[in-house]
């Protein structure tokens, strides 16, 4: 239950993000590729298929691994 | 100007008119883009290697309208670690399919040689604009090996905030998942049985899944981005790795109970096969930063998850993204760290009540893991990109000496693993 509050707070903290950002013309830089929150989705979706099949957790960033009866 | 002068500059002003607009619309024509790797995965002591192709495509309509396609093909050999303890002599076991039997060393925490197996994944999406400030996905999974079969469908909304500084998603998926041990799956904590025997094992069993995920993602400044996840995930049904052992040993000496295999061969010790509740429900906290820094690129992530198995995990992953001639270096370091399940044991005693559940799988018990690894990539003409990486997995796990029966404390209880990943990529558009 803690953690969910934390977790709430957290979420709920992006209230003040309207006051933070970028105007349309000044994302040049946040344009570049390397710049995206995915720039390498093959490299991720390969790394969590490892991860989720030698360790107990998974997902987080995403759905992540899974589907597969890896030993 | 005359008149048929005005025609002919009305005709010309036209073509040029429609030669512009003929060539907008190339531009929008749909075009791939082709992400392809080649994946090398081996661990130490012969035991899981792994070789594995992956294509990801993705075309580009009008209207920001995309979609994904991903095909991936796996080939899986070597041996994993069974769940029994380490004795200080051979161990014998029936093989899954219940027709052979395998001996491991002594001394060492023992293998299961058996397991080889082919995979392949096909999976698919939809992502479109809605409205001005929305977008949906959708997409479909599917993945086959020899035991193993995975039905998955996801739908994901999202939504722009702020001159879209702020952007909002809610991510929900469904699996089905059958598995068909060979051999059959056996009885939660039934004896593993001699050669010819599979009374304890019948047919297959399945599990459904149900995740969400919360996200928020917001542009703090020209130069950084930052997300935070809450993830919710869903279990229910078979669980169980079928393969998977628990030895029975002495209260005293901490040994596996010795037993008499018959005429058709069998094990030479009484282990059980494992047994995991029918649910599971994990959550998590993920958070994510990334920030240029002069043409560096840094970005990290935290994770903390934990599940109602008792289970709680952090993740701690850094890296750096540098440009050096025509491409760039990336070093990252991963840092991982699990507590173990409440029902996770090295094995169970002889003569105390069997527990409803019970597992000595590694992946479930008390562990620590690294990894460090570099990437290059060269950037070519035309957004056509190759990459190679090679990383170093290390996992070591501790087990509490209150956790030790007999002469196990002198024995080792976890099967460290090393991993090396070695990955060709190379990108490119048709």
């Amino acid at each position: 239950m803690k953690r969910l509050l934390i977790a709430s707070m957290l979420l709920l903290s992006c209230a003040g993000c309207a006051h933070l950002g970028v105007e349309p013309w000044q994302r040049d830089v946040l344009a570049r590729p390397q710049m995206s929150l995915d720039a390498d989705p093959l490299d991720a979706a390969i790394d969590d298929h490892i991860y989720f099949s030698k360790e107990a957790s998974s997902g987080g960033r995403g759905f992540g691994g899974g589907g597969c009866g890896c030993n | 100007m005359n008149g048929k002068d005005l025609a002919r500059a009305l005709a010309a002003a036209t073509c040029t008119l429609l030669g512009a607009t003929e060539e907008a619309k190339a531009a929008e024509e749909p075009t791939w883009n082709l992400d392809t790797a080649l994946l090398m995965y081996k661990e130490s002591d012969s035991r899981v290697q792994d070789v594995s192709a992956a294509i990801l495509a993705s075309r580009n309509f009008a209207d920001d309208r995309i979609l994904g396609l991903t095909l991936t093909a796996d080939t899986l050999t070597g041996a994993s670690a069974s769940g029994a303890t380490a004795l200080d002599r051979p161990q014998t076991f029936t093989s899954p399919s219940g027709r052979a039997t395998y001996t491991t060393p002594a001394g060492r925490v023992p293998l299961d040689d058996t397991f080889k197996d082919t995979r392949f994944a096909v999976s698919g999406s939809w992502t479109q604009p809605l409205a001005r400030l929305y977008t949906v996905s959708a997409g479909l999974g599917f993945s086959s090996e020899y035991d193993y079969r995975h039905f998955g469908a996801n739908a994901q909304l999202a939504r722009d905030f702020n001159k879209r500084n702020t952007t909002t998603s809610l991510s929900v998926a469904w699996s089905k998942d059958d598995v068909d041990p060979v051999g059959g799956a056996p009885l939660p904590l039934s004896q593993m049985l001699d050669v010819g025997s599979n009374a304890n094992k019948s047919g297959s069993r399945s599990k459904n899944g149900l995740d969400a995920v919360f996200g928020v993602s917001q542009v703090l400044d020209r130069n950084t981005v930052v997300r935070l996840n809450y993830s919710y995930s869903r279990a229910n049904g078979y669980l169980n790795d079928p393969y998977k052992l628990l030895s029975v040993v002495d209260a005293a000496t901490g040994d596996t109970v010795a037993r008499t295999p018959g005429p058709t061969g069998g094990p030479d010790g009484v282990y059980l096969f494992e047994s995991r509740p029918d649910s599971r429900t994990k959550q998590s906290i993920y958070g994510e930063l990334k920030r240029n820094l002069g043409g560096v690129v840094l970005s990290g992530s935290y994770r903390y998850l934990w599940d109602d198995w008792g289970i709680t995990s952090h993740t701690l992953e850094a890296r750096l993204r540098w440009p050096l001639g025509g491409g760039y270096l990336e070093p990252v370091v991963r840092w991982y760290t699990q507590s173990e399940a409440d029902f996770y044991r090295i094995s169970l005693v002889r003569g105390q009540p069997l527990p409803a559940y019970a597992s000595a799988d590694f992946r479930l018990g008390r562990f620590d893991a690294t990894t460090l690894g570099l990437k290059y990539g060269h950037e070519l003409s035309d957004g056509r990109e190759w990459t190679v990486r090679l990383e170093n997995y290390q996992q070591n796990g501790s087990t509490p000496s209150s956790a030790l029966t007999g002469r196990q404390a002198q024995r080792d209880t976890f099967a460290d693993l090393h991993a090396i990943i070695l990955q060709f990529g190379y990108r490119f558009g048709l």
